[in-house]
């Protein structure tokens, strides 16, 4: 029997979702670069690991579609087919971003400028509105360590970190123990707004159930309770007056409070207005307490992806540039608002799956025009592309830089060699800007 | 047997964020997020086993995917679809001009479809190619 030679790979930074759990220890057998166990991570990044193996569901080599058919074809065939597009639409669209990292997106925001295309991220299909809203009021924020020392009332409004970010009880908000709170839970009181009794709920200590996309109406409620207003009315969302009452009191009694909140909020109508009232319920707060609001992000850069692209453009997503400068009006050039009023005639799609994420409008119309895919696995989105360029993972494969949902940079890892040394991201938009520079005899 | 004037959410569940994780492509997929989560008195209405495929359908749009039991209610009236190709076709793309599609609060009506095919995440998408 051969001797398997594995390597320990310890304080690994986890590419999955916004926590970035940075304590992963990964064991990679060397002959193969196998990644064999996956030690501290939940079930979600865990499973990112494992699926960085060379499998049935990962591309390994760069493809194009010839007779209608995904073909393997060279990275200079594949880079040259692509740049071809890129370089005869007249409004490419170029999305995704999140799931890679910084210096890539850097480099994505050089490629939009140069062909005068529309730059958007997937916060335009999750925390855009919150992005609006913190345009619109600011936000009184921290990090997450902050919460995690001292927050003694933590609220999770229209999220479930149970299932959506599983170790964020256990590393900030819940069951930790902090510096200030040394009984970790016991010295936590837990709150949670959704429509669903939802797991996180379910191991809270008060639970409101809200009624769906009334959300606008509860937060001015609790607002104006907090500011001694008696209300005329027997409930409001589906929330009774005596407990809104009671909600407000343990608000007021709290001495260090946060409110992380999720698409409950974002997705719901009334959009970046939910968001803005939430974060003025903080700031009013203020006057009692104190206390603090943090979005619950989801792709593990998407943070990374908006401080990217607005130290780059002065906007956080939906930019267009075919002006020649950057234009912002999520309205009007968010990817989904392109796509839906058919405006852009080519689409690069990087590290995300709008196939699957976007409703099935926008969708069609991505799929009347060339498609190119920097994607590592069979999707929705790569299958139907007309150029796949198949990545190394970003935090597995290749080393870079990734913003928490706190807006802490932390710095990725690389823990195994990519399968037939496909190129990172940063190299593939790299040589696609040289191809495209050329191909415009720039 | 059919509901009508149900209010669909949809959202991550640690099952359906696994399973794209470990490939779109598989039938982990289609489990984890080709499904439909029922108050369990919704469902008794619809007189069918857990497990029986069903029509969703919205003004946007329909899809059939497998009935299950919610464990994260009560929450009668509503239904819940994991984040997806599946519940992407019966969700409202229109954005408020924020840009974000309203993932959740939409009407549905729920039909028994018993000989109905759930189709792969792939095969499902790729209709809209076609279309």
């Amino acid at each position: 029997m051969v001797q398997k030679k594995v390597k320990t790979v310890y304080d690994v930074v986890c590419p999955f979702c916004g926590t970035l759990c940075d304590d992963l220890e990964v064991d990679v057998e060397l002959s193969n670069q196998e990644v064999l166990e996956v030690r501290n991570g939940c079930q979600i990044g865990t499973k990112k690991y494992f699926s960085s193996n060379v499998s049935p569901h990962r591309f390994t080599k760069p493809m194009i579609r010839k007779d209608g058919e995904l073909q393997e074809a060279s990275w200079d065939e594949a880079l040259d087919k692509a740049a071809d597009i890129l370089v005869k639409a007249k409004r490419p669209l170029l999305y995704g971003w999140s799931s890679t990292e910084c210096e890539a997106q850097g480099k994505g925001v050089e490629l939009a400028e140069i062909l005068g295309g529309v730059l958007d991220n997937t916060a335009s299909v999750c925390h855009g509105p919150t992005l609006l809203a913190k345009q619109d009021v600011g936000v009184p924020t921290s990090t997450l360590g902050e919460y995690k020392n001292r927050a003694d009332t933590v609220i999770f409004w229209g999220c479930n970190p149970v299932h959506a970010h599983p170790r964020h009880l256990g590393r900030y908000s819940e069951f930790v123990r902090g510096y200030f709170k040394r009984d970790g839970r016991n010295d936590r009181t837990i709150i949670v707004v959704d429509p669903r009794y939802t797991q996180t709920a379910q191991i809270a200590d008060m639970y409101v159930k809200v009624n769906p996309n009334e959300d606008y109406e509860l937060l001015n409620a609790i607002r104006a309770v907090l500011r001694g207003v008696e209300l005329d009315v027997e409930e409001v969302s589906g929330v009774s007056y005596e407990k809104i009452k009671e909600l407000v009191e343990v608000l007021k009694a709290a001495k260090f409070g946060v409110i992380f909140f999720g698409m409950g909020l974002t997705q719901s109508i009334a959009k970046h207005r939910n968001i803005d009232t939430a974060i003025c319920l903080t700031r009013e707060l203020n006057d009692h307490t104190k206390f603090l609001i943090t979005a619950m992000r989801g792709h593990y850069n998407v943070t990374g992806a908006n401080t990217v692209f607005t130290w780059n453009t002065g906007f956080p997503y939906s930019i267009d540039f075919s002006r020649g400068y950057a234009r912002y009006n999520p309205g009007e050039f968010s990817a989904c608002e392109v796509l839906m009023r058919d405006e852009v005639d080519a689409t690069l799609v990087m590290a995300s799956d709008p196939a699957s994420n976007f409703p099935q409008l926008p969708v069609k119309t991505m799929f009347k025009y060339p498609l190119i895919a920097i994607e590592p696995h069979k999707t929705p989105t790569s299958v139907n592309a007309d150029v796949v360029l198949p990545p190394a993972i970003a935090g597995i494969e290749c080393e870079g830089t990734a913003y928490r949902m706190d807006h802490v940079p932390i710095r990725l890892g690389k823990v195994k060699e990519a399968p037939n040394g496909c190129l990172t991201d940063f190299e593939i938009i790299e040589k696609l800007i040289e191809k495209v520079k050329e191909k415009k005899g720039e | 047997m059919s509901i009508e004037n149900m209010t669909l959410l949809t959202g991550r569940t640690i099952s359906q964020g696994v399973a794209l994780e470990g490939g779109k492509t598989t039938k982990e997929n289609v489990r984890a997020a080709a499904i439909c989560m029922f108050d369990k008195e919704d469902f008794k209405k619809l007189d069918c086993i857990v497990g029986t495929p069903v029509k969703i359908t919205t003004e946007f749009g329909e899809v059939t995917v497998y009935s299950t039991l919610t464990e994260e209610g009560p929450h009668p009236g509503i239904i819940f679809i994991p984040m997806g190709p599946w519940a992407n076709q019966v969700v409202n793309p229109q954005t408020q001009a924020t840009g974000t599609p309203t993932y959740k609060g939409m009407k549905a009506k729920v039909e028994v479809a018993k000989s109905a095919k759930v189709l792969g995440a792939v095969e499902l998408i790729s209709q809209l190619k076609e279309a």
